[in-house]
């Protein structure tokens, strides 16, 4: 302290100490009222770095949400497809346990071949099904339909594969590749499901030679293609649980960032309120000393 | 042995004239009371010289000197030289924290973060882009979406860029406006050889210029916060001012050198501005470090794509270059085909945007190191600045007492006049007359 006090050097201290006084309010104003403890870079420069790479973090898991989301819808339609396939297929083998029993004759036996090329038409389109305009059985050429209707059985689609990302390198392939059940038909000769299918439809209006086929190559072939759905159904089941479980761990993950999140930026409301009503009393204070102790000298007392 | 008839007028004269003196500087005091660089001011009071009188003793034969009376030597300015040089070197280190905090904190503003429109928000939703593109790979709109985003970030880019480089050319049009033609430094230069004249001849006719040595420590005062200033006084009463790094002096007697080359240690406003535009400089540092992160941004997404998204390696120069027909989702064109696209999605969080936040880190720690200087610099010229107003600062207080105190003695000298007189009344008029 100095030993000569002038009515100056008490003015300028007094302003000083106002003005740092309310610097300290409306900081803390700033702070209660953005909720942000980190309004500029400078205020916390390793915490403002944080912040930008958890907001970045926080926003990549809601892509990547939303892309198991969009995965699990696919693999729920191509599921379905394959369901409706699989009712198909029972019912043909129905048929065709009918037909080989040999007590039908040549024109229930058309009927029944009727009606196999009937489902058969029906499992392209169910091979056709689309999600989003996306045909989910093409591989990677999901403009162009897997199967077109009538007797070409030509599969149409690539065996690339479509996946999704749920997290930073995390990845899940959705693509059922629907050719290794269905195959490309007869003229194929490669004994998938509408290979089979041509061929009982064929075997059941060829007289008693494909009548003997029915019950037993025939059969065994269907069975053999049924087991290459369940096979199917089960990794298109297991690709949603791989997708529900990425969706389940981002979903964690959105918590714990938020968290961390909160707890870099976020302005601790009843400290700062608590600081603000202090603030606020030493800004109060410090206006009344002003205006009172300023006016006071010797001028005042001398007659 | 005899003492002069009229000796005692002429002291109770010189106390009269002594004590109307101080009150005029007193008065004097007041009236600048709030005048900027004034001095206080007091009159030295000195006895005259005391009237030898010889064998003033009967007894003894002793002299004696009787005192004369008294007179105002000088009036002089109170003031510390000292506190002088080190208020002008932490006020040159305060000019420069000022200027940088000033112009970082600019920087500063223009990065704008964290917030939801700065860069790497921009960044975040261009990520998100090529994610939705992800899961339907030959939608349009999706494509369309990815184009508006990387212009959108584009454009982010080059309007910080270009931001900074205003402020560079601001630093520097500031930096030529204080140094040019009739700028502040001429003008405080022009000033202070002007008053070095001045300051030479009243001197030299024994007449201290108390008015005229505040306003030249006032000048030196204000150029201090421009660059460092040394001041030598020379022993004819003129100041020597070296400025800066300047080669020669700024002002010698009544010689102004200027222009001269100044360089970013010079201190002051000037330094700071040389300093921060300067090739080590903090603006010219995050410039790079933009042009760093725009060129990681397009050579890692481009990397993934066989036509390439971004064109432009600098943060300046960044655009998109392709329509949105021509965006990739994968090089392979089948119409569901993603790859391409989930890898430059899971770009998020890469090297572009950790190259960016470190940037934002640099800022920030840049403006809160020049705010920190600059608050304690403040502090330091404030306790300085409070310890030359204790010595030179004008107190009304002690002033008042004064001017009761030099009242008082003025009363007292008319009062000793009017003894004096009266005693000679008696000598003059009622001497010799007898009886009648």
């Amino acid at each position: 302290m100095s030993e000569r006090i002038t009515p100056a050097m008490v003015t300028s201290t007094t302003l000083s100490d106002l003005n740092s006084s309310l610097a300290a309010l409306e900081r803390t104003t700033n702070e209660l009222s953005s909720g942000n403890t980190i309004l500029e870079p400078s205020d916390n420069p390793y915490g403002a770095s944080q912040v930008i790479n958890l907001q970045s973090q926080l926003e990549g898991i809601s892509s990547y949400e939303s892309e198991a989301q969009n995965g699990i819808s696919w693999e729920s339609t191509a599921s379905s497809a394959l369901t409706n396939i699989g009712e198909v297929t029972q019912r043909v083998r129905e048929l065709l346990v009918e037909g080989a029993n040999g007590t039908y004759n040549k024109n229930d036996l058309e009927t029944m071949a009727l009606q196999v090329e009937q489902l058969t038409e029906g499992v392209k389109q169910d091979a056709n099904t689309q999600y989003a305009g996306q045909y989910v059985f093409s591989g990677t050429a999901t403009t162009t339909a897997p199967y077109e209707d009538g007797p070409n059985d030509e599969y149409k689609g690539n065996n690339e594969t479509v996946s999704r990302a749920v997290g930073p390198s995390a990845s899940v392939t959705i693509t059922t590749n629907v050719s290794t059940l269905l195959g490309s038909g007869e003229a194929a000769e490669d004994g998938k499901l509408l290979d089979t299918l041509r061929t009982i439809a064929k075997n059941m209006r060829a007289g008693t030679e494909g009548q003997a086929a029915l019950g037993t190559t025939d059969l065994q072939k269907l069975d053999g293609n049924i087991e290459t759905l369940t096979q199917l159904q089960a990794i298109s089941g297991s690709a949603t649980d791989q997708l529900r479980t990425a969706l389940t761990r981002n979903e964690q993950l959105q918590t714990t960032i938020t968290a961390a999140l909160a707890n870099i930026d976020a302005t601790n409301i009843p400290a700062a309120s608590v600081q603000y009503a202090n603030e606020q009393a030493a800004y109060e204070a410090a206006l009344r000393a002003g205006a009172t102790i300023v006016q006071e000298s010797l001028l005042n007392f001398l007659q | 042995m005899s003492i002069p008839t009229l000796q005692g007028l002429q002291t109770a004269l010189s106390g009269l004239v002594a004590e109307q003196t101080a009150l005029d500087t007193t008065g004097n005091n007041i009236a600048n009371a709030n005048t900027e660089g004034y001095s206080r001011e007091t009159a030295l009071m000195e006895p005259n010289p005391p009237i030898p009188i010889p064998a003033i003793s009967a007894q003894t034969g002793e002299g004696a000197q009787l005192g004369a009376g008294v007179t105002v030597a000088t009036i002089t300015r109170i003031r510390n030289v000292y506190l002088d040089s080190q208020y002008r070197a932490q006020n040159s280190s305060l000019g420069a924290a000022t200027t940088d905090a000033e112009i970082l904190e600019r920087a500063q503003a223009a990065f704008n973060e964290p917030s939801t429109a700065g860069i790497a928000t921009q960044l975040s939703k261009f990520w998100s882009a090529w994610n939705s593109l992800a899961e339907s790979p030959s939608s349009e709109p999706a494509k369309e979406v990815v184009i508006a985003a990387g212009k959108q970030l584009a454009t982010t880019f080059n309007e910080l860029s270009s931001q900074l480089s205003t402020f560079a050319t601001q630093a520097g049009e500031e930096y030529n406006a204080l140094t040019g033609p009739s700028g502040e430094v001429e003008d405080y230069a022009n000033q202070l050889a002007q008053l070095n004249g001045q300051i030479k001849l009243a001197e030299e006719a024994g007449q201290p210029p108390n008015d005229m040595l505040d306003r030249r420590d006032l000048l030196l005062d204000k150029l201090s916060g421009l660059a460092s200033v040394t001041v030598t006084e020379e022993p004819n009463h003129t100041d020597t001012v070296t400025f800066g790094e300047a080669a020669k002096p700024l002002v010698e007697g009544t010689t102004v050198n200027w222009p001269q080359t100044l360089t970013e240690s010079s201190g002051g406003r000037l330094g700071a501005l040389i300093q921060l535009t300067g090739p080590n400089g903090a603006l010219t540092a995050l410039q790079q470090g933009l042009d760093e992160v725009a060129g990681t941004l397009s050579s890692t997404v481009n990397g993934h794509l066989t036509k390439a998204f971004f064109s432009g390696g600098t943060a300046a120069t960044l655009a998109v270059a392709v329509e949105a027909g021509e965006v990739q989702a994968s090089a392979t064109g089948a119409a569901g085909a993603n790859e391409a696209a989930r890898a430059i999605a899971a770009l998020r969080g890469g090297a572009a945007e950790q190259q960016y936040a470190g940037l934002v880190e640099q800022v920030g720690s840049a403006v809160r190191s020049a705010q920190d200087d600059k608050a304690n610099l403040q502090t330091t010229v404030t306790a300085i600045s409070n310890q030359r107003q204790s010595v030179s600062g004008v107190s009304l207080d002690e002033e008042m007492t004064n001017l009761i105190t030099y009242q008082r003695g003025y009363q007292a000298s008319a009062r000793t006049l009017t003894a004096m007189s009266e005693m000679l009344e008696t000598l003059i008029e009622h001497t010799g007359v007898v009886g009648l």
